[in-house]
């Protein structure tokens, strides 16, 4: 399964691991006698302490409105600095640029042509009328098509199976709204993809248990951050020892943040591991298509012969990022579990999307020819061109990173850069990089639990990627607690390599 | 008996308290005792409380006001615990229903009047009918309920989405006159959307938005109605909150208004759509006050809101300890097509502003106004409103210009922390880019929306009015005679016997039997039986056959009830 040059996978191990590392991978009873004596930490981040923060003038909403209203002025504050003073070649020289959205940007041309070719003008009177709630049913056939290709379904997949609405968001609140009741649980792999605390969190008030997984390397067959049974074992055994009630699973496959591929076993055991505990599994598999490396096999967990427990597996997939078109708000929700696809569907009036982009998306879905011949092999070749200039730029600076050949980004190991190993020194970093026009993501927007890991988004146009990774390069220099050197700027050399693609 | 306020106690799944709020769901029997105790003890209590306060209404009606709900909510208690026990062997959740609730409510005792304040009555026949049981042992008990309340409130649409009427292809399908929709000017609204400036894909629209809305779009909306509100002053882009349709809209502010369990006043008749978009993610109660369906010496008007009824109605459900945080008013008005007068829309923002409620005001059917003896004040029009970061405005296409199926809603408000935090949604209800741009086309093209569009769009409406009213009036059907809106408000009281909620489901069904949707009032938590809601936004050939329909099993139900007569008294 390991395909990428093994000094980057093995990379961080060398690094002196931060305090928290022993309490997850030791065996069970001492583990959890140790975890009774801990605080939860299954909280949602710092929700506790927002109370605080509120302004007291906030009488207008109701106590859970300012909960609400705190995601939206804390969550993505550096987004914020980001649109006000974006990046523009011609207009805004000096604005951010952004290497911490993970959005494919790099195949906008194939996009946009594609989408203004005559076929997608239809406007039908149906379309600009009320729906079928699941989504109109010439979208879900297409859908069900697309899937079993795609996914390698041993048999067809079935259009009633098939529920689509705006976004995996809305599939995360909804579906966590009609799997848990208020305050239950579902377990996730840390460091994840951290706007979920807020999907099912939201309108569902569903909390999310991490299960931490850490940067060392512990055996032969294993790798940094590798989940397992046991750690699910642990997780779910002190959720429970603390009343906390874990209805279901969220597998994130291409993984996100750690550009992460579960094998066919590893999958299948974590399917076994929830079939015992009767919980539900969410796989998200919104990075399917954009596995650039053809020797990282990936395996769509709908290509599985004899789900172990198929009435309690939810597959997530969207057009954001195997198509880049985050902005289009389209995803679905392929489940065989006809209770838990009308449930949703019972809410997909919230979550609706326009008729006329239906239509669009169907007609995407179906033209194979453009998707095998064009679009696929062309945006593969642009993210490995991109892939491979910035894990030469970080060899180059010295930084250990993890990257399996899937997904927008690349996982980095800043640890060194931090005179202490904590988040405070973390943040404190983001913000040096904040502060020379570059957005990255730090580890703690992703639960990770060691302090020092970027999520860092390689997506993205060759002029802009060149210049994100000057900037970055100039803050650790700068910063540098370890190395004093780096190499001289080679943007030449990549750049014009970029220009081919 | 009074109903001039109660509570909606909406449908639930199987074993679930109805309109529990957050009180939760009790799944250990012990829960449900200790639940019990407490809410028998504050029913005593009450009952104590009440006796002391003689004065202030007659005590009869106010027995019945404040102890209604607690029965209820004993009721459901009890049912639960019935339930529980007798399911205790079956394990899990044990989510069976195995006795007729009403049995349970006998104990109780309180029976007729909790079932009396309970909207719409579909749960109730849920229970009984073996068919729509929604048991699963893959959902939480809030699933359950969702699952439950979607298939009874939207029965009549499946039915309709899998059998459409077509003139050529399907003439035996369902003609739906019950569902708001304006198919009037689908014609004009597909060439406008096929031109060719509808069809620009740039990088931005394919990228993460600003989940308030794209500012483009944003800053065409509040142009839009500054121009078509006649606001005094220029209206904000920053005040303008872009999501994916007006329900998601309404569900926001019901989050980020209340909490589980807190209340919206609301005058019924009323568009059953919020009460479902309340229950179903926010948990949050409806307080409705009842018009009166008879004109009076003071208020001649039917369905007349006045502040004394909302006054009266906050009263009751404070008494009850019913937190109420606003006041929800839909202008025009749905389903009666009221428009409210400049005097009356200050009075009842002043009353709310004395309470410190929100107010959620719906226009949605602002440019459906097609009398012109008519004139519509948007709230935005006002030179000062009462309480401005109280005052919340909902506006979408999906009637005034026929695209419900673009799923577009609005939100102005001038409160920046009820904006923030609706934003904070905008992930869950965010709108496609591409959409956003065609809405932002359509929004600014003033010149056809004022010259093409709304002149014959309103002319369609108003023949399809006349049109409607001249066939009621011919069968001597009362309605009400309003002049905006895609609906008539009609009474067919006369045809009920006797008059009660099942008599006007059972002609609902009729209608149905027929090949004919309409809405019946229970759906609007009108109080009295007998009115229906008939949406007239369709084409000449699909109304004409509509009628035929209508008017056929009307006379079905005449002869039947001539044979009935002789027996019992016609309702008045």
């Amino acid at each position: 399964m390991f395909t990428l040059p093994q000094e980057e996978s093995r990379a961080p191990a060398p690094c002196p691991s931060p305090a928290s590392t022993q309490d997850l991978d030791s065996n069970y009873g001492d583990g959890l006698e140790r975890e009774r004596s801990r605080k939860p930490d299954w909280k949602l981040p710092e929700l506790c302490d927002s109370t605080t923060m509120l302004s007291p003038d906030s009488s207008y909403l109701s106590s859970r409105g300012r909960v609400i209203k705190w995601f939206w002025d804390s969550a993505e504050e550096g987004y914020r600095t980001y649109h006000m003073d974006e990046y523009d070649e011609d207009k805004n020289p000096s604005g951010i640029i952004n290497l911490g959205t993970s959005e494919n940007k790099l195949c906008f041309d194939l996009l946009s042509r594609r989408l203004s070719q005559s076929d997608m003008l239809q406007v039908e009177p149906s379309l600009l009328q009320y729906p079928d709630w699941r989504g109109h049913p010439f979208l879900r056939e297409e859908v069900a098509r697309f899937l079993s290709f795609y996914c390698k379904s041993p048999a067809p997949l079935k259009p009633e199976n098939v529920v689509v609405l705006n976004g995996c968001a809305s599939l995360f609140s909804a579906l966590a709204t009609v799997l848990c009741e208020v305050g239950e649980a579902f377990l996730i792999p840390a460091p994840y993809y951290g706007a979920i605390t807020q999907h099912v969190y939201l309108y569902g008030n569903v909390r999310l248990v991490c299960v931490y997984l850490d940067s060392e390397v512990t055996g032969l067959d294993t790798r940094p951050f590798q989940l397992t049974v046991e750690k699910l074992e642990t997780a779910l055994q002190r959720a429970n020892s603390e009343g906390v009630k874990v209805k279901g699973l969220i597998l994130i496959n291409p993984h996100n943040p750690l550009g992460d591929i579960y094998s066919p076993g590893e999958l299948r055991d974590y399917l076994e591991f929830a079939k015992r505990h009767e919980l539900h599994v969410m796989v998200d598999e919104v990075y399917m298509l954009s596995v650039f490396e053809k020797s990282a096999a990936y395996r769509s967990v709908l290509s599985l012969e004899g789900l172990p427990d198929p009435q309690r597996t939810h597959v997530m997939w969207a057009t954001s990022k195997d198509f880049g078109m985050s902005g289009l708000r389209f995803g679905t929700l392929y489940t065989e579990n006809r209770d838990v696809a009308t449930a949703v569907a019972s809410l997909c009036r919230y979550h609706g999307l326009s008729g006329l982009v239906q239509y669009q998306m169907a007609q995407l879905l179906r033209d194979r020819d453009w998707i095998n011949q064009v679009y696929l092999p062309e945006n593969h070749a642009r993210l490995k061109a991109a892939h491979s200039y910035v894990a030469g730029e970080l060899r180059a600076l010295g930084i250990p990173f993890l990257s399996r050949g899937a997904g927008f980004f690349i996982w980095v190991d800043l640890r060194k850069f931090l005179p202490e190993a904590t988040f405070k020194e973390e943040t404190l970093l983001w913000r040096r990089f904040l502060d020379n026009k570059v957005l990255l993501s730090c580890g703690k927007t992703f639960e990770c639990k060691e302090p020092g890991w970027f999520r860092l988004v390689f997506s993205d146009k060759a002029h802009r990627l060149c210049l994100g990774m000057r900037r970055v390069r100039q803050v650790l220099e700068g910063t540098s607690q370890v190395a004093e050197e780096p190499p001289s700027c080679q943007t030449e050399e990549p750049r014009s390599r970029h220009r081919e693609m | 008996m009074s109903h001039r306020s109660d509570t909606v106690h909406l449908p639930c799944g199987q074993m679930r308290g109805q309109g529990l709020g957050n009180q939760g769901t009790h799944t250990q029997p012990v829960e449900v005792m200790l639940h019990v105790k407490g809410t028998l003890e504050k029913h005593m209590v009450q009952l104590v409380a009440m006796r002391q306060q003689q004065d202030l209404v007659p005590e009869e009606q106010r027995r019945h006001q404040a102890t209604g709900e607690q029965e209820a909510l004993l009721d459901s208690l009890m049912y639960q615990l019935v339930n529980l026990l007798q399911s205790g062997a079956a394990g899990g959740l044990g989510l069976q229903p195995s006795c007729p609730s009403l049995d349970v409510r006998g104990v109780v005792g309180g029976g007729q009047r909790a079932q009396s304040s309970r909207w719409p009555d579909q749960p109730v026949h849920q229970r009984n009918d073996p068919e729509a049981t929604f048991v699963s042992q893959h959902l939480s008990n809030r699933g359950i309920d969702i699952s439950a309340l979607f298939q009874a409130s939207f029965q009549d649409y499946k039915l309709y989405q899998g059998d459409k009427y077509d003139e050529d292809k399907n003439t035996l399908g369902f003609i739906n006159l019950g569902i708001s929709e304006n198919k009037l000017c689908l014609d004009l609204m597909t060439e406008r959307l096929s031109q060719s400036d509808m069809n620009v894909i740039e990088d931005v629209l394919l990228q993460y938005p600003d989940w308030s809305g794209q500012p483009f779009l944003r800053e065409e909306v509040a142009r839009f109605l500054t121009y078509y509100c006649k606001a005094p002053a220029r209206l904000d882009p920053e005040n303008v909150v872009v999501l994916n349709g007006c329900c998601s809209v309404f569900s926001t502010l019901a989050m980020v208004l209340c909490d589980p369990g807190e209340a919206f006043l609301t005058p019924t008749p009323f568009y059953g759509g919020f009460a479902f978009s309340s229950h179903l993610y926010s948990k949050v109660e409806l307080i409705l006050v009842h018009l009166d369906s008879e004109s009076t010496a003071a208020h001649p008007r039917l369905f007349q809101l006045t502040v004394d009824k909302l006054e009266q109605a906050l009263l009751e459900a404070t008494l009850t300890g019913k937190k109420v945080r606003g006041l929800i008013l839909i202008n025009p008005q749905n389903p009666l097509g009221d428009v409210y007068s400049r005097d009356s829309l200050k009075e009842y923002l002043e009353f709310a502003k004395r309470y410190s409620l929100h107010v959620i005001i719906d226009e949605i059917y602002m440019l459906s106004v097609f009398d012109e003896s008519i004139t519509f004040h948007s709230i935005l029009s006002m030179e000062s409103l009462p309480d401005p970061n109280r005052t919340h405005v909902i506006w979408g296409t999906s009637k005034d210009f026929g695209i419900s199926g673009f799923r577009f809603g609005v939100l102005y408000t001038q409160n920046k922390k009820v904006a923030s935090a609706v934003s904070s949604f905008g992930y869950l209800h965010g709108v496609s880019g591409i959409a956003q741009y065609k809405l932002y086309r359509l929004l600014r093209d003033r010149e056809w929306i004022d010259r093409v569009y709304l002149p014959t769009y309103r002319s369609r409406l108003q023949r399809a009015h006349r049109y409607i009213t001249k066939k009621l009036k011919a069968l001597g059907i009362s309605f009400l005679n309003r002049g905006s809106g895609l609906y008539v408000w009609i009474n067919l009281k006369v045809y009920l016997d006797p008059c009660t909620f099942e008599e006007e489901r059972l002609l609902h069904r009729r209608f149905l039997d027929n090949k004919l949707i309409l809405s019946r009032g229970k759906t609007y938590m009108c109080k009295e039986p007998g009115w229906f809601r008939v949406v007239f936004a369709d084409k000449p050939l699909r109304l004409k056959q509509a009628m035929h329909r209508f008017y056929q099993v009307l006379e079905t139900q005449k002869l039947e009830l001539r044979v009935k007569q002789p027996e019992s008294a016609q309702c008045e």
